[in-house]
């Protein structure tokens, strides 16, 4: 995809979740537009910049660590940022992406509905192993400090 | 992208499902959660030619184009919630960095029975992490969120967003009561999801060790915020490349054959 129609994809998702947002949070049209354009913004470079570093690392990589640098309390700016990105809730940015993944499911129905029961209960057991793993693993650091 | 069909229909969605709003269940000891993206994800479903056939098939192709994009203004947000936090982050202990390891353990255990209850390429998606908004976007990078490694991810992510905090909060309790890991152990686990399976499971140990709630809250919230840093680089270099080595072994194992060769997109 080129990165004007990247940029295109971009603004329209913005204004979805705007849409999103103005109905499922409490902040207002105008307070969430500084927020979503500084989101864009990042997403914009982020992927940019795994179009042209080497190491083939996922953009996804780049937005998440550029969001956090920029909000990182010791950078200047740092708390404007925040306090507009602040009034985007994250829940509701969800809400555009579910509404295109329902339509895209949609082709794969069938095969989704087949393998539907078993992914819940991978779920299920993915949820038991990654907290029983990380709490033996903690039990065994807690122990060799002497904190438990 | 020049689709205004599917974005109309999709703007129309979201609008129906902020208007039903959120729903929340209160059973026992959790609560079960229905939010706004559920239920565009539903209506999503039944617009198209199975069920009431607005979207046409077009609309589903181009749908599917366009998700990974989608995901990155989540993750633009995501990275912006992680980063105040991180002078806490950098100040926690090296027993908390260290337990994000146990992450590992829901490949060790998930992939085998994914493949075992006979997933396939599914299971890489569903079993290489807890399956929260970075490894969902993840995944989406690399596989596309419309192929079989997107179904896994995307159907525990439904799972973990509508039963997590219910399942978060019963686990905590019965892992107190059964296993002999020590409360601040169990605390630190609980952060390995999102926030509010954290609070779940945080909240039933509170219950449970009335004395230890300050402590608890701490180390609960201190491992979530350590995760929501790590989960994703963790799940690039050793997570995914782990479930992909532990996949094709499983594969072989169950049906004596190499596993189909893999088509990352990229």
């Amino acid at each position: 995809m080129s990165i004007k129609d990247t940029i295109t994809v971009l603004l329209i998702v913005c204004v979805m979740s705007l849409v999103s947002n103005v109905l499922g949070t409490k902040f207002g049209l105008l307070e969430a537009i500084p927020g979503l354009l500084i989101l864009t913004l990042i997403a914009v470079a982020g992927i940019l910049l795994a179009k042209y570093l080497p190491g083939n690392i996922p953009s996804v990589a780049y937005v998440v660590t550029l969001g956090c640098i920029l909000t990182y309390p010791a950078v200047p700016g740092a708390t404007i940022i925040n306090s507009y990105v602040a009034k985007v809730g994250f829940v509701s940015l969800c809400t555009p992406l579910l509404a295109y993944a329902g339509v895209a499911i949609g082709k794969d129905l069938d095969e989704f509905a087949k393998s539907g029961w078993r992914i819940v209960l991978v779920a299920c057991v993915v949820f038991v192993g990654t907290y029983i793993g990380s709490a033996i693993i903690a039990q065994c650091i807690l122990k060799s400090l002497g904190q438990i | 992208m020049k689709n205004f069909k599917l974005h109309g229909i999709v703007l129309c969605l979201i609008i129906i499902a902020e208007l039903i709003g959120t729903y929340k269940f209160q059973i026992g000891v959790g609560t079960i959660v229905l939010l706004p993206m559920l239920f565009a994800l539903i209506l999503g479903v039944l617009t198209t030619p199975k069920f009431f056939k607005i979207s046409g098939k077009q609309d589903m192709l181009d749908a599917s184009s366009l998700l990974g994009l989608t995901l990155m203004l989540l993750m633009a947000r995501y990275g912006t919630l992680v980063g105040p936090t991180l002078p806490k982050i950098i100040a926690a202990s090296p027993a908390l960095i260290l337990q994000e390891f146990g992450n590992l353990g829901t490949i060790m255990i998930g992939v085998p029975v994914a493949v075992f209850i006979g997933l396939k390429r599914e299971t890489i998606g569903a079993a290489h992490s807890i399956a929260r908004e970075p490894n969902v976007a993840l995944i989406g990078e690399r596989y596309g969120l419309d192929s079989t490694e997107g179904h896994g991810v995307m159907g525990v992510y439904i799972a973990g967003t509508v039963f997590g905090t219910i399942f978060f909060g019963l686990m905590a309790s019965v892992a107190a009561s059964t296993t002999p890991l020590h409360p601040y152990a169990l605390a630190m686990a609980s952060g390995v999801g999102s926030a509010s399976m954290m609070t779940a499971a945080v909240g039933s140990l509170c219950a449970m060790y009335p004395e230890m709630t300050e402590q608890l809250a701490a180390f609960g919230a201190a491992s979530n915020m350590l995760s929501g840093l790590d989960g994703l680089y963790m799940s690039i270099w050793l997570a995914l490349p782990f479930s992909e080595w532990l996949y094709k072994k499983c594969y072989k194992i169950k049906y004596g054959v190499e596993s189909e060769s893999i088509k990352e997109e990229k």
